[in-house]
């Protein structure tokens, strides 16, 4: 983990301290004259020799201390705090729920293999996957908020309980985008289980097919449908920019587009340690979990 | 009697012609699986029509590119903005008084050159890496994996727009960016076939006859990884027809010089508001078109290549 | 191979089936039930829609036009813009009276206004707000000027106020500090202040109205450090009573100031505004409103549709949106209408311009070229397609509303004629564009821009230019142009104050990138009749000097002049006092939500 860690920083401080060109211009304002440009620099610590500058990030990072946003001044574990609680309550319900309807649709699939019913479903989850998830966003903000009113258009309400009313559309929208893919991973995944010896065992001493599902292919592929999820958790967090920015909602999607738009270095640079070592913690947990369940695996 | 060295002689024979002789076997095989998987395509419609489509699609896009069809797309008509729906304009025009349904057809050429260029691009950095690590093994492995683990840890939308700073922006540097990110599921993938093939006896066998590492990854092992690198290829040219229109809603990657469905989306982001449908409509049905029946040949495909595949 | 089961329909799936129909009309029902928001017949709250999330609440970063409309309402300085009178005239606001000026214009006395004090915070003793002094204002200068500070304000005092830019140096070099006495800032008692000058500068006044120079408490940023961005103690309006009242990228709440000095409702205005009924609130205390909530929505579909809904007490018009808002360019739709909303259109004292960079080896030394493609563009069709016909093709640089302006003026090469235009170009040496390399325009990458960058190369290539288009984020697109990198790019100037100063500023050739003149155009003479204005007060000797510039830029052609835009907003029939403001952030105070029928109209929305 603390090599990939390593090569993490190393890539983004290549990418932004190296070729990212020179922020204090833009920090400068409209006004700007040569000598405040130079003391733009000096305070953003980029007049210091490279390394310096790449052992500042990695204390930064060790000491779990950004420092204050370029752009905004404020400081960037604030910001991240502020919208984690956000873009949780959107992806959470969303994730969850739509987990528990696609394994019930993969678990129909499978059950009806060979027949309409399962390419019905497959064509069905293709032909959603054919659509940009923009247009999903853009024509259901129309239809379902704008042109009928069901929905608040956009909006957030700091409460728990008046944030909901505007989270309802974004949910919807979430999950509908989920379907294609969730439907069609889980769908393998349970296929892989139904041609496995012991189910051919079950089958064969006359074990009833709803018997065999419920007993068997569901039980075993419970532990890799778990590792598909743990791998994809780190979405809760960042999989959810485009909706934050068309509805309003005050999550970490939305800072991260501003402050790549802000060209804050800082900002992005947290951003981007902080999704790499979750998604390095999930894929350990994935891991983890598979060599509990299956002891040949060996944790490297 | 044979002398000793004879003997060694006889023995070396031996291996050279049982090499070739499964060497043989092997290509005969690996033949006969291609001419397999080419009949089990065959015999799936929905493939086969696919394959059609996708084959109309590229020469409509050969036609756009040398100017054959819609010549004039770019061309602007100040005073017919907006119209709507008629037969000269059978999704009306954009704000400029261009044609949209040329637009459209010409966003197919941008669409299968920056699918082809991102996926070439990540196929051809997956193949290598995942090949070489998985063959050699030790720190060449330990270096690969390293580096795939790094590039997959950080997100996407981050890799993305800053890779522009090195390579700038414009539309074919920011596919070269998609094309230098997306190469980390193809190289998993081959690392771990290579890991798998490369203690086979064919491979052995080649060993023993001298074979070079190049001849033993290209010629032997890579054939029989092939089938990877079609599915991979399909599924990376989906993928960045589909990123275009994201990026071109978050202002990377956009060149207004070449219509792309990407820019008719984000048109359409203000137009939905008159309300005016004829960008959305017409690039959502152009991409549904070329999209799902990558997909579903993408699909087609993989049954084909891959035996134990079926039913799946 | 076992045999492939084949599907036979449950009926627990049609059951399941049901559940979540059932579910999902449950759902459905519920969140109708609770859109339907009413307004409350006494809240007289302001709601208000910001384009942009707010960065911070510190004056001193006061920096774009949004996050000042904030500060402002919490902070105040010691002038204002009268709020009816056109053209604009500025009056006291902290200050005691208008300001004593030396004759030779170098020294302003200040009186500030006894008894005013800070909103309460805990910065203070006993959490209550204590009475400014001079004290303060110096201070609050100070920390413009702090290099620490990185202000982006600080161009309004900067080489302008004797002592304050040595004070700076000194700083950097940790041999000052905050009581270190500056020359030109001094205080001889607490409610006097006396402003020495480096030299003339007749737009001190003006900026004094600006939130950068509003007065700050030093036990307040001395408390809150860094933080003080988000802990603002003021004396202003408004205030913000807990710092959870502000929902980061979301919203922010300000209440009433409790301890707000006695501000009237101004009894005189320009002609016409009695019968509007501007003037029916005259001599009453002001803040009307007890609260204001900025709700920041970036995207502008939302924005307007929620204004629609009456969720915001006034919005502009998206460009999408014009056909169904506006009938014959000046009438609001019936529909609207109907809503007793009403349309205001005020012009936007600013000025949209393609600017060439005039350090380029090709442009900055053809003027027959730059002149050719100010000829080639066509900013008419340019204010119909993007603009819906709101706005003015510009002649030169200054907008109507701000002297300097002349009506009736004609810019020869202001005016689209390809044939002249081709023949301009033909004089520049490249007949019908041959022999002319690829050239560049640099744009930023929202929507509308890359629209305006697109229509711009249309422009060019119907005479032969060939124009590439280059998409930046908005920090790419400044640091290109700061950098002197841009070889064409298209943006706008909204002015600072109203005086035509602000203006030509944007060519003096001090001012060259990385400051405000943006084409580093430079032109000797141009520069000595700028010089010679700024000593002059305002006035018809200045004015005349003003025209002798702008025939100078037009005649030099480093800009194509595209529009004077003019602002459509829509404001809702509660809203009573609404005269829409350019310059100045102080409007809020002055507005009044009649509740009672917000209350009754709000509920049929």
């Amino acid at each position: 983990m603390i090599p990939i860690l390593i090569g993490v920083t190393l890539l983004t401080f290549m990418l932004f301290n190296i070729f990212g060109g020179d922020p204090a211009q833009r920090f400068a304002g409209k006004h700007a004259t040569v000598e405040q440009v130079q003391t733009i620099r000096a305070e953003l610590g980029l007049d210091r020799s490279l390394p310096e500058q790449y052992l500042f990030f990695v204390k930064q990072i060790a000491t779990a201390d950004y420092g204050r946003s370029w752009a905004s001044k404020q400081l960037i574990s604030t910001m991240i705090g502020d919208g984690l609680g956000a873009t949780l309550s959107l992806t959470v319900p969303a994730f969850f729920s739509s987990i528990v309807f696609c394994i019930g649709l993969a678990l129909f699939a499978v059950w009806g293999r060979g027949t309409i019913l399962d390419k019905g479903t497959v064509v069905t989850c293709l032909a959603l996957l054919s659509i940009s998830s923009l247009v999903y966003i853009l024509a259901l903000q129309y239809l379902l908020a704008f042109r009928t009113g069901i929905f608040p258009i956009s909006g957030w309400d700091p409460s728990w309980i008046g944030r909901w009313q505007y989270l309802y559309l974004p949910w919807i929208i979430l999950f509908v985008l989920s379907l294609g893919p969730n439907i069609l991973i889980y769908r393998t995944v349970i296929m892989d289980e139904v041609f496995q010896d012991y189910v051919r065992t079950a089958r064969a001493k006359g074990m009833s097919e709803q018997k065999v599902f419920a007993k068997h292919v569901l039980k075993n592929a419970m532990i890799p449908i778990i590792t598909v999820i743990v791998i994809e958790m780190p979405f809760l967090i960042t999989g959810s920019v485009l909706i934050e920015n068309f509805f309003g909602i005050p999550g970490l999607g939305g800072t991260l587009i501003k402050a790549l738009n802000d060209s804050d270095f800082p900002t992005i640079k947290a951003f981007t340690v902080i999704s790499a070592l979750t998604y390095m913690v999930f894929n350990l947990l994935a891991d983890v979990l598979y060599s509990v369940v299956d002891p040949r695996v060996k944790l490297g | 009697m044979p002398t000793a060295s004879s003997s060694s002689a006889d023995v070396s024979t031996s291996i050279v012609a049982e090499t070739e002789q499964s060497d043989r076997h092997q290509r005969r095989a690996r033949n006969s699986l291609w001419w397999d998987a080419f009949f089990r395509f065959k015999r799936n419609k929905v493939g086969v029509i696919s394959f059609f489509v996708i084959m109309l699609y590229i020469a409509v896009g050969i036609l756009a590119a040398v100017g054959v069809l819609y010549p004039n797309a770019q061309v602007p008509n100040q005073v017919e903005a907006y119209t709507s729906m008629s037969w000269a304009h059978p999704f009306g025009s954009d704000i400029f008084g261009r044609d949209i349904l040329g637009r459209a057809v010409h966003g197919i050429t941008t669409a299968i050159s920056i699918g082809l260029l991102a996926s070439t691009l990540s196929l051809v950095i997956g193949l290598v890496l995942g090949a070489v690590s998985g063959y050699f093994g030790g720190k060449v492995d330990g270096f690969v994996v390293w580096l795939y683990t790094t590039v997959d840890s950080i997100p996407y939308i981050l890799l993305i727009p800053s890779l522009t700073f090195v390579l700038g922006r414009g539309l074919i540097n920011v596919f070269i960016a998609v094309g230098l990110t997306s190469w980390v599921t193809t190289a998993r993938l081959v690392r771990g076939e290579f890991l798998k093939h490369k203690n086979r006896d064919y491979v052995m066998a080649a060993h023993a006859i001298g074979a070079g590492n190049n001849r033993k990854i290209f010629g032997h092992i890579l054939p029989n990884v092939a089938h990877l690198a079609f599915v991979q290829f399909g599924l990376g040219f989906v993928a960045a027809i589909k990123i275009e229109v994201i990026l071109s809603y978050l202002g990377l990657g956009v060149d207004p010089s070449q219509p792309s469905w990407g820019l008719m989306i984000d048109d359409a982001k203000n137009e939905i508001a008159r309300p005016y449908w004829g960008n959305l409509t017409a690039a959502t049905l152009f991409m549904f078109g070329l999209i799902l029946s990558f997909n579903l040949f993408n699909d087609a495909l993989r049954e084909a290549l891959d035996p134990k595949m079926k039913n799946k | 191979m076992k045999q492939v089961q084949r599907f036979r329909p449950h009926s627990q799936s049609t059951t399941f089936l049901q559940v979540v129909l059932a579910g999902a009309v449950a759902v459905a029902l519920a969140i109708t039930g609770c859109t339907k928001k009413r307004f409350d017949e006494k809240d007289t709250t302001l709601n208000v829609a910001l384009p942009v999330n707010l960065k911070g609440l510190d004056p001193s970063n006061a920096n774009d036009q949004y996050s000042a409309t904030v500060i402002g309402q919490i902070y105040e300085g010691l002038l204002q813009y009268n709020y009816l009178k056109r053209p604009f005239v500025l009056e006291p606001k902290l200050a005691d009276g208008m300001p004593e000026i030396s004759k030779d214009g170098l020294t302003y006395t200040f009186k500030i206004k006894k008894g005013i004090k800070f909103q309460d915070n805990a910065a203070f003793k006993d959490g209550k707000g204590r009475e400014i002094t001079a004290q303060d204002f110096i201070y609050a200068w100070k920390r413009l000027a702090d290099p620490r500070n990185t202000s982006e304000g600080f161009w309004i005092f900067d080489g302008k106020i004797k002592g304050l830019n040595e004070w700076a140096t000194a700083v950097k070099a940790e041999k000052a500090n905050y009581d270190t006495p500056v020359e030109g800032l001094t205080a001889p008692d607490a409610n006097t202040l006396v402003i020495k000058l480096t030299g003339v500068y007749h737009q001190l006044s003006y900026v004094l109205t600006m939130p950068f120079s509003a007065v700050v408490a030093r036990e307040a940023v001395e408390k809150y450090g860094k933080e003080f961005l988000n802990n603002p103690v003021g004396t202003g309006p408004f205030m913000l009573v807990k710092e959870s009242d502000w929902v980061r990228n979301s919203k922010i709440t300000l209440k009433r100031n409790p301890n707000f000095r006695s501000d009237l409702y101004p009894s005189e205005g320009a002609p016409g505004d009695a019968e509007k009924g501007l003037l029916a609130d005259a001599g009453k205390p002001l803040p009307f409103a007890d609260a204001i909530v900025f709700s920041e929505i970036v995207e502008s579909q939302p924005r307007w549709q929620n204004g629609l809904k009456g969720n915001f007490d006034w919005f502009d018009i998206p460009k999408d949106n014009y056909e169904s808002a506006v009938k014959n360019k000046t009438e609001i739709a019936p529909e609207l209408g109907a809503k007793s909303m009403a349309l205001d259109i005020t012009p936007a004292l600013d000025v949209t311009y393609i600017g060439f960079n005039m350090l380029d080896p090709v442009l900055g030394k053809n003027k027959a070229l730059r002149q050719a493609m100010s000829m080639a563009y066509d900013s008419k069709t340019y204010i119909s397609k993007f603009l819906n016909g709101r706005g003015i093709p510009s002649q030169g640089p200054i907008p109507p509303g701000i002297d300097g302006n002349e009506e009736g003026y004609v810019n020869p090469y202001a005016q689209f004629d390809v044939e002249k235009a081709k023949a301009l170009l033909a004089k520049a040496g490249f007949p019908e564009g041959k022999g002319l390399p690829e050239l560049t325009y640099e744009g930023f990458s929202d929507t509308n821009a890359r629209q305006n960058a697109e229509f711009f190369a249309q422009m060019m290539a119907a005479i032969g230019i060939k124009v590439k288009i280059n998409s930046n984020t908005w920090p790419q697109f400044q640091e290109k142009i700061k950098a002197q990198k841009a070889q064409i790019f298209g943006i706008a100037w909204g002015a600072d104050y109203p005086d035509a100063q602000n203006f030509y500023q944007l060519y003096y050739s001090k001012n060259k990138s990385p400051g405000p003149n943006d084409t580093s155009y430079n032109s000797p003479e141009f520069d000595k009749i700028y010089e010679e204005s700024l000593k002059l007060p305002p006035g018809e000797a200045r004015t005349k000097l003003y025209v002798k510039l702008r025939d100078i830029v037009a005649e030099d052609a480093p800009w194509i002049f595209n529009a004077h835009r003019l602002g459509y907003r829509i404001r809702q029939g509660w809203v009573n006092n609404f005269k829409w403001t350019e310059v100045g952030y102080d409007y809020p105070k002055y507005m009044r939500v009649d509740s009672k029928l917000r209350a009754e109209l709000g509920a049929k929305f």
